[in-house]
Parts: C-alpha cells; structure tokens; sequence
C-alpha cells in the first residue's frame, strides 16, 4: 500500500520498545494535537473578538453567551491551552527521566525548552485578552517586573505593552503578541523541531550494537496508535469544555480597574509566591531565569547518560539530571499549592 | 604583512555585509517596537471643595488612587499604589495592606512589612483660590 500523506509524515518503522505508550506517555504527540485545536479555535474567536479596552470584554462575553457554539468554542481553546502546558512539562520530564536528551538530541531538548516557555507566554497573553477585571493585577505586576530589570527594563515594558498604564492601554500589543508575535515562532520552532526528531534518527534508543530488543512498528501501526491518543484527548477535552466553563469575569469600567483577583493565573502562582520574599528583580526575574538557565543545561554540563541507558526510564547514569529537574517540579509543585492556599 | 586571498577577502566581505546588516535590521525592528506614544495618562486629580474634607479626616479618592488625609496642619495626600510592584493598597485597622504580595504599611505610608522597601509615595497637593483640592501624581 502506498501511504497516504498523513503515514508519509512519519517514518517507515520505529523501535517497538520505545514506541510504547509507557514509554512516550503519548505527550509529544498530543501536544501537537491541541496546537491543532488551539489554531483552529483561536482562529474562530477571531471573527467575534474586538481588541480595544472598551469592547474586548463584551466581545468575549458575546463568543460566550450569544453565538452559537461560541462558549464551546472558546472552552476547548481554553482548555486545550491549559492541557498543553501540562502534556508539555510531561514531555519534558520524560525526555530527561528516560536520557533522551543526549547527544545528538542536545538543541533539539533546547528547542523543545524554547517551544514551553512560548506555550507559557502564549497562555498568559491569552488570559489577558479577556480583559476583564480579573486580569488587571497579574498584567500590572507582571509588565512593572519587566521594568526592575536593570538597563532596560522600560525597553522591555514597551516591547510588551507599549508603555502607559498597563490596565488601560496594555490590550493591544498583548493581541498582536498572542497571535502573531508569540505564535508565529511557535509554529516555525515547532516543526523545526518535529523536523529534528526525524533527523536525529526518531525516538531515542540505544545504538544499535548495545540493543537489547531490534523488534520495530510499522508507520501504520504508529499512526494507529496516534489516531487513537487523539480519540482519547478529544473526547476528554469535549467532556471538559461541556461541563467545566472557562473562567470569565465583569468587564473593567472606569473604577473597577483595580478590584479584581489578586491571584496570578495557576501557572505562574510559584512566581507570584517567590515575589514574596523581596526584591522584585531578584525573586521574580534572576531565580526564574536561573531555574529555566539549569534546566537548559542538562545536556550539557551534567554528567553525561551512557548510550545503552537511552531510552530507559530513570537510569543510573543520569541520576543527578533526575534529581535536579525532580527538585525543581517539586519546589514549583509545592509554591503552587502555597500561593494557593493563601 | 600577511596577505589575503581574493576568495578569502570576498567571503569576508560577503559575511561581514551580511552580517552587519542583520545587526542593523534587528536594531531597526527593536526601535521600531520600542516607540511609546506620548502619555496621556492623566496626572492632576479635582478633589473637590476643601470643605467636603472636614479636619481629621482620611477620605479615600479610588481613581487616583489615594488617601486625603486632612490633619490640624492641613492637607496631605498618600498614594495608595504599592511600591513594591504597582498592585492598589486595601485600608485595615493598622494602616493598609498589598492583595497581591502582602506588603503592609502603617498609616504614615512606612513599610511594616516586605516585599515592599519604599514607604508611600505623598502627593503633590494645591489648594486654589476657589478653595478646591488638586491633587497632582507626576
């Protein structure tokens, strides 16, 4: 049979082994799926949102209440974002707790690296878009800690918003960042690096001389399996977007500009808890910046796996790469749930 | 001197162009981006008649935001705007407190508690000839 274009996007075979979903936990692949969805979704909020700070709000609330199909809409989109940077911080955790990072896979774990920080820039820019009296405090702190970099933080405050008030004046460059700015290099980052799985011979494993199982899939097979993870993961996301409606909340007016939430949206609650402790540049810009720099490294500068532990889970010879980036969750784990509670 | 060969000088000039003129385009699209229209933020607040601020009062203006504060020496105004990053201060029995990092400050405006450092910010306060009550934030 000769493949379709879809099978032709995959290669031939793929070691049995590592194909497996608890090998995999399907997490890059259904990334992939919900950017589909996002695009696709975030596309359709566009025929009804209006980018100005008097009408953004009410536009939201009209894709919501009026149109039809709208609210749906806009759930699986909200949704599909907030799934994604979990799958995303699973993949992750994966390529470094099976040593799948190693040489010659280094820049492409630097891409991946690059691809999650965008997702995070692209939630937050989505968030904001509502507009509405929730998101002025998060916005506020999050555009002043741009400026308590030293040298050029008003540089980097423009580049975001644009200068001025951020609740007044912020909406429009946080539009063009999201659909355009931040999401166009999402999409070249994103096949370069699907491009680079393929060019770095698929899914890690061991070199052929120290493999233990020589057993491989077919193409129709893994598209099988695919079509399948994206049956499961849309059927969980329609579920959601029925019964769970994305949050949304009264439009700013003049007044209201500052009573909303002080709560960061959940992702950046363990910034939100650091800035607690002092200095804004410090807690809120360097250790963050130190935390994703550490992460970066892993491939370089941590001992390096051995070749016949490609591929496994949790290895002996990455150890220190599993307790580094084990810590790290667990530290951004437990900020979350403290900033939280509180 | 050490000579250089022709195929060397123009891969040199052919990379040196290029790159130089992507040093240029990236500065000119930073710019570009950088450009922040004059502020039209408004910085000067009518208060309203002095006589609506009876002596020992603290009155609470949400659009600056601030607190007038009317003491036996006269006016004074405290920006309710934290110093630490920029959230709006909420008034409690000790002086006023951040929502968003739990900065605390007495009600002089002294930091009692971080992440904040700076105390309030006082505004700029004028008393017109009307006898009306500008409060200025620049």
């Amino acid at each position: 049979m000769r493949p379709s274009f879809f099978h032709h996007l995959h290669p031939p075979t793929i070691p049995t082994e590592q194909a497996r979903w608890r090998h995999t936990l399907g997490a890059g692949g259904t990334a992939v799926f919900l950017m589909l969805i996002l695009g696709m979704t975030g596309i359709l909020e566009m025929f009804y949102y209006i980018p100005t700070p008097e009408e953004a709000a009410l536009s939201v609330q009209t894709i919501t209440y009026h149109v039809p199909f709208g609210g749906f809409i806009r759930n699986l989109h909200y949704w599909s974002a907030q799934l994604l940077l979990i799958v995303s911080a699973v993949h992750l955790l994966r390529v470094v707790f099976t040593a799948a990072y190693k040489s010659p896979r280094r820049f492409n774990y630097l891409l991946g690296l690059a691809l999650f920080i965008l997702a995070i820039l692209l939630d937050f820019t989505g968030y904001i878009l509502r507009w509405d009296v929730d998101i002025c405090y998060p916005l506020l702190t999050g555009t002043n800690l741009l400026k308590t970099v030293p040298f050029i933080g008003d540089f980097l405050h423009r580049l975001a918003i644009g200068g001025g008030e951020a609740c007044t004046n912020g909406l429009l460059r946080m539009y063009v960042w999201h659909i355009f700015g931040l999401t166009l290099p999402v999409i070249i980052l994103g096949i370069w690096h699907a491009f680079r799985v393929r060019r770095d011979g698929g899914i890690a494993v061991p070199p052929p001389q120290v493999r233990t199982d020589n057993a491989r899939i077919s193409r129709n097979e893994l598209v099988r399996r695919e079509v399948l993870a994206m049956f499961i993961v849309g059927i969980a996301l329609i579920l959601l977007s029925i019964f769970v409606p994305a949050p949304i909340a009264a439009a700013m007016t003049e007044g209201t500009t500052l009573a909303g939430e002080a709560k960061a949206p959940w992702f950046f609650l363990w910034v939100q808890e650091m800035l607690k402790w002092g200095d804004p540049f410090i807690f809120g810009i360097l250790l963050p910046l130190g935390i994703l720099a550490l992460i970066a490294l892993i491939p370089y500068i941590f001992p390096k796996p051995a070749d016949s532990d490609i591929g496994k889970w949790f290895p002996k010879s990455n150890r220190l790469a599993q307790i580094t980036i084990g810590l790290v969750s667990f530290i951004v784990i437990l900020l979350t749930l403290l900033a939280n509670a509180n | 001197m050490t000579q250089i060969s022709r195929r060397d000088f123009l891969k040199l000039a052919r990379e040196g162009f290029l790159y130089l003129s992507a040093a240029l385009a990236t500065g000119s699209l930073l710019r570009f981006l950088s450009y922040a229209p004059a502020s039209e933020q408004k910085t000067e607040f009518d208060l309203g008649s002095v006589d609506n601020y009876p002596v020992g009062s603290r009155t609470s203006i949400p659009e600056i935001p601030a607190l007038l504060i009317h003491a036996e020496s006269g006016f004074t105004a405290l920006s309710l705007t934290c110093t630490h990053l920029g959230c709006t201060l909420e008034p409690n029995n000790n002086g006023f407190a951040c929502p968003c990092h739990n900065s605390a400050f007495d009600a002089e405006g002294n930091v009692t508690q971080g992440p904040a450092v700076k105390p309030l910010r006082s505004l700029r306060i004028q008393i017109t000839d009307e006898n009306t009550i500008i409060a200025y934030t620049d």
